[in-house]
């Protein structure tokens, strides 16, 4: 029962695709009151059971945002209040007066991930494409060659090595964008994604036309998977902005470091100078570069903004992605 | 069958990658002769401190200098206090080329012991001659791992010694008489008047208590020699009386509110200019006070709480050495005997610019521009020679001087000199040190009760072999002390 | 030879789409994958770059490994891994399973959609950003938790240093990032149920509660065993930054807090010991592989569509 339940989905896979409008779960509405609804009070209590885990969720970027709205002397003195007594525009102020550093940092981070999120779709989702075909005769070998390195990662020293030995590309943008470039895991999801939604029969007739393998997957595959693709983007975005270990290991120019990067940036010198009481009192300028408790959390508003406000646009393909994927992260 | 086919590809492919990654070495070989034939060679050198944004501008002009003197150019690339530690690690371990790096304590004595520095006594004797004799001997017998040195210690102070720093406001305000501190203990009656009387102040500006001792590592960790008595023996100083009783002041203290709830784990760097806090606790130098008032923006006054004494730590809180995978070691060890020996060099290293970033007053004293604070904010500490630094406006004339005066005045710590070797014990160490990470820091800012606490930590460390670690430094010092004779 | 030339040339068009991915894979995979002899190697820095110092250093055969059992590590890193990924796998299926099924039955379908997209934030945040997030609930001097308890006169804690509430704390930091997402995976698959089933049940005068019970979580059942079983699967590597940024690197809570992913690091970074760390990475390396193996065996059994070679 349980497997014939799984291929009716797959089959009704590009239909369900469809059914799923702004991510909303789109059960067809009857009259109320039959027993396919839930009673009202039944209904209330989820409501407001869901209520709470979905203010959970969001509740702490709320409150940071309160907190980069406090002034420094109300956080010293009444520490991070729900509602402060006293508010001020002091931290944004601040990172005004840095706005250069901060906006290089933003455009670093904008750019690797839009090239980023390019380049490692591409590649991906041809690698995945080609492993699902059945024509290919080798994509057992290539499925494994993936797979294998979910498990064994060569290290970060030798990894480190390739990238600035072998490639060069040490204080680089590309250093920032080709170690993420892949990932095994994405592929596997992309593969079983292939597997699940295109249907041999279409390419086949399209084939009979005489049309070459990279046109059918451009005006045929492409089109037919976006859904999987946009997850898959999403995924190599969230990775590309969320990312700072890269910047860490390869860059050392200050005008390459994303804006990730250096919210930990910040936090490692605040450790090392708790650690170093000795050269940090020794070493006036240390303390200069280290912004108040207010002006770390508006740092923080504004990393996560951007994917704040535009997460939800992109939520529909993402969902409809998952459907088929079907596959956990 | 099919497998077969896929290998022998894969095995091309493969082949192909180490093709590229021989042309790419070869690269690097070419520019090593051209380096030592006529052309200037490059000299990449890695330091600690965030990048500056004039740094390019600076070194056009040292680079100018250099090209004059000892025909090599300088590549200077600094890396952010926080990212230093890890940074450092992977390029030193990837074998990245370079020629000069930072590094301190520890860091220092493991790189050497692991073949990443090279040894320098002939290239300072053959290039440094001059450098030679300015560095201070304790300095350079201190740093000497296995018998060798590793890296150029930057001259200045070569001495540890704690001081209390109070908050001159607060001490005149109630009249306190700072000649009677000596101990932790006698902070006590003062501390109270604060607590009762500054609302907005932390009595005690979190810092741990000092057990003092000759530490092997640092001293979160159970190894020691102790400055009087059997100062030959070496002890797990957790078990002193010692310990126990500066931790108990502490932890009394903390009950009393004297220190911060997350004295233990903050993150909280208590900066001067905040005058949030009455006494604190650090290392000092002649004109610490001077230094820290000026920072401040108010008056700070020290008291000492030991003697001056020169440990393994204080020799090597910074040293640049050469790197094992340095192409040209003759003309790295040249700069550094320059930038050691000659003050236009040093100055402009570490100030900046004249005229740029300083600017220079009839009577030879400098003043730094706003350029320097904006562009060029460089760490002294890290760069190298002190005493060839021109003075500020407001330094007092004989500060180099006094600095000299101080590390003649310290004595010499038992063990001055002696480097272990952590590898026969090291899974011992490293359970140590996690378990001393555990109870050390709560210990020390009396966060916890030590009649409770500090049995339980010294159970833990018996467990994880802590008396096995003595017997083996024992033996290492012991062969050490008789190579000495 | 030639049938080789053949099949190649046949197969050039996917060859061709493979041919990024996998020479990515060899640069960026397999070729660092040499580094891993390491383990078997006391490491020694020679000057002629890190391939020499690998081939040049000697052999000490499995001291390293010795030596990270010998300690109490090996044992509480083993333990941390297994003992946190089992409970983020049982509350983790159970709270999206649950969230997805409560946000299906829901009347007000833009509710619905308003929860949907609050309960996938955090899934989109960084540990980085969730570190500072955590750290205003829980900071000793400023954190909300204090101020709270001093509303009722309990003394603060001190957050950073307890390790007592530190178990709590990461299972819950984890299931709030990754509820959202779980949710939505098995609302998707709620959505993709043929509607015929719950009209039969309905005839039958099922409750919405049996509904649910006989219909909908029997539904569900294939796509949570196996997203389980590969959860098992990765049973022993851990999500970095939830042990590492979100405890703040804090010492006193290493006990409760390390896993074999912050071990290898801190061994590599702080120690600088490339050997011993290295064998660590090797050991999770080993034992994930054969429990992928056995994992995907098994998931091959159940529905072989998933399985994943």
């Amino acid at each position: 029962m349980p497997k014939l339940e799984q291929t009716q989905s797959s089959l009704a896979i590009p239909k369900s695709a469809e059914g799923i409008k702004g991510g909303e779960a789109h059960i067809p509405t009857k009259r109320y009151r039959d027993p396919q609804h839930l009673h009202p009070a039944a209904n209330a209590i989820i409501s407001v059971l869901l209520g709470i885990l979905a203010f959970t969720c969001v509740f702490p970027f709320l409150y940071v945002i309160v907190i980069s709205f406090t002034s420094e002397e109300s956080i010293v003195r009444n520490g991070f209040e729900l509602i402060p007594k006293e508010w001020s525009m002091d931290a944004y102020r601040y990172l005004w007066s840095m706005k250069e550093a901060l906006l290089r940092s933003y455009g670093v981070t904008i750019l690797i991930t839009i090239l980023g999120t390019i380049i490692s779709v591409f590649m991906i989702t041809f690698y995945a494409y080609a492993i699902s075909r059945p024509q290919f005769k080798y994509r057992r070998f290539f499925t494994f060659l993936a797979f294998f390195t979910m498990l064994f990662s060569g290290g970060l020293v030798p990894t480190y090595i390739v990238v600035t030995q072998f490639l060069d590309l040490k204080n680089t943008i590309w250093a920032l964008i080709l170690p993420l470039a892949m990932n095994a895991f994405y592929i596997i999801i992309m593969r079983t994604f292939f597997l699940k939604s295109v249907s041999e029969s279409i390419l086949e007739s399209a084939r009979i036309d005489g049309a070459s393998e990279w046109r059918i997957f451009f005006q045929i595959i492409f089109p037919l998977s976006l859904p999987g693709i946009a997850t898959v983007a999403l995924f190599s975005t969230l990775g590309y902005w969320n990312d700072w270990f890269a910047a860490l290991l390869y860059i050392d120019d200050p005008n390459l470091v994303p804006l990730q990067a250096l919210l930990m940036k910040i936090e490692a010198n605040l450790e090392f100078m708790r650690q170093n009481m000795d050269v940090a009192i020794m070493q006036t300028s240390l303390f200069d570069t280290i912004p108040q408790e207010s002006a770390k959390m508006a740092m923080v508003v504004i990393a996560t903004l951007p994917i704040a406000v535009s997460y939800p646009f992109f939520q529909k393909y993402f969902i409809s992605g998952l459907t088929i994927g079907g596959v956990k992260e | 069958m099919k497998k077969k086919k896929l290998g022998v590809i894969l095995a091309s492919v493969l082949a192909a990658g180490t093709l590229l990654s021989a042309c790419s070495s070869k690269d690097s070989g070419t520019s090593e002769q051209s380096g030592k034939s006529g052309e200037a060679y490059e000299i990449k050198w890695y330091t600690i401190g965030t990048p500056q944004k004039d740094t390019e501008k600076v070194f056009t002009e040292v680079n100018k200098y250099t090209k004059e003197k000892i025909n090599a150019t300088v590549k200077m690339t600094q890396i952010d206090w926080g990212d230093w530690v890890q940074k450092s690690q992977v390029m030193i371990n990837s074998g990245e080329s370079f020629d000069i790096i930072f590094t301190n304590g520890t860091s220092y004595v493991q790189n050497a012991q692991k073949g990443a520095f090279m040894e320098i006594d002939d290239l300072l004797e053959k290039e440094g001659k001059e450098l030679k004799e300015v560095i201070n001997p304790d300095l350079l017998e201190g740093n000497k791992v296995d018998g060798k040195l590793y890296g150029i210690p930057a001259n200045k102070e070569v001495v540890r010694q704690d001081v209390y720093t109070f908050n001159k406001r607060l001490v005149d305000k109630y009249k306190f008489d700072l000649t009677k501190v000596k101990t932790l203990q006698d902070l006590e009656p003062m501390l109270k008047t604060i607590k009762e009387n500054e609302s907005g102040v932390t009595p005690i500006a979190t810092f741990k208590a000092p057990v003092r001792f000759d530490y092997v590592f640092n001293n979160e960790m159970p190894f020691a020699f102790p400055f009087e008595g059997e100062t030959d023996k070496v002890i797990n100083p957790f078990e002193s009386d010692t310990a126990m009783e500066q931790f108990k002041t502490m932890h009394e203290y903390y009950k009393a509110g004297y220190l911060k709830e997350d004295a233990a784990t903050s993150k909280d760097s208590w900066p001067m200019d905040v005058e949030n806090w009455f006494v604190r606790m650090g290392g000092s130098q002649p004109y610490a006070d001077l230094l820290w008032s000026r920072s401040a923006k108010y008056e700070v006054v020290s008291v000492p709480a030991e003697e001056p004494t020169i440990i393994n730590d204080s020799v090597s809180g910074s040293i640049q050495a050469i790197s094992a995978t340095s192409k040209n070691p003759e003309k790295a060890m040249e700069f550094l005997a320059l930038l050691n020996t000659d003050p236009y060099l040093r100055n402009l290293v570490d100030k900046g610019i004249e005229g740029t970033h300083y600017k220079k007053n009839d009577d030879g004293t400098i003043e730094d521009l706003p350029a320097r604070i904006d562009g060029y904010n460089m760490p002294s500490y890290s760069l190298g020679n002190h005493f060839i630094l021109d003075l500020y406006k407001e330094d007092p004339k004989d500060k180099w001087e006094k600095f000299q005066e101080f590390n003649a005045s310290a004595v010499k710590a038992p063990s001055l000199g002696f480097k272990f070797n952590s590898d026969p014990v090291r899974s011992e160490l490293a359970s140590i040190t996690n378990i001393s990470k555990e109870f050390y820091p709560a210990l020390a800012t009396g966060s916890v009760d030590p009649e409770e606490y500090l049995p339980k930590f010294n159970k833990k460390l018996e467990e994880a072999g802590v008396d096995k670690v003595l017997k083996e430094i024992q033996k290492q010092f012991d062969e050490w002390k008789s190579s000495q004779k | 030879m030639k049938r080789i030339l053949n099949d190649l040339n046949k197969n050039r068009v996917w060859l061709l789409m493979v041919l990024p991915g996998t020479i990515w894979l060899l640069l960026f995979s397999y070729l660092p994958m040499f580094g891993q002899v390491l383990a078997f190697k006391k490491f020694r820095i020679d000057p002629d770059g890190f391939f020499a110092s690998v081939i040049n250093s000697e052999w000490v055969g499995l001291d390293n490994f010795k030596y990270l059992f010998s300690t109490n590590d090996a044992w509480i890193i083993t333990r941390n891994t297994i003992f946190y990924n089992l409970i983020f796998i049982v509350l983790g299926l159970i709270t999206a399973v649950a969230t997805a099924v409560l946000l299906s039955e829901l009347i007000n379908k833009r509710l619905s959609k308003i929860y949907q997209t609050s309960i996938l934030f955090p899934h989109f945040i960084s540990w980085v950003i969730g570190s500072y997030f955590v750290f205003t609930f829980l900071s000793t001097e400023h954190g909300l938790l204090n101020l709270i308890l001093g509303w009722f006169h309990v003394d603060p804690i001190s957050w950073y240093n307890e390790s007592k509430y530190w178990p709590f704390i990461l299972v819950f930091m984890s299931i709030w990032k990754g509820v959202g997402y779980g949710s939505i995976v098995y609302l998707a698959s709620i959505v993709g149920i043929d509607r015929t089933y719950y009209e039969a049940a309905m005839i039958d005068g099922a409750s919405k509660w049996k509904q649910i019970k006989h219909v909908t979580l029997p539904m569900l059942k294939p796509l949570m065993i196996i997203l389980t079983i590969m959860n098992i699967g990765r049973i022993f590597n851990s999500d970095f930054g939830l042990f590492y940024q979100v405890p703040r690197d804090s010492g006193s809570l290493y006990g409760v807090t390390n896993v074999i992913d912050t071990f290898v690091y801190r061994g590599l970074m702080n120690l600088g010991d490339i050997g011993m760390s290295t064998a660590a990475g090797l050991y999770q390396s080993a034992v994930g592989f054969i429990l992928v193996i056995i994992t995907n065996y098994i998931v091959r059994k159940v529905d072989e569509d998933s399985a994943l070679f």
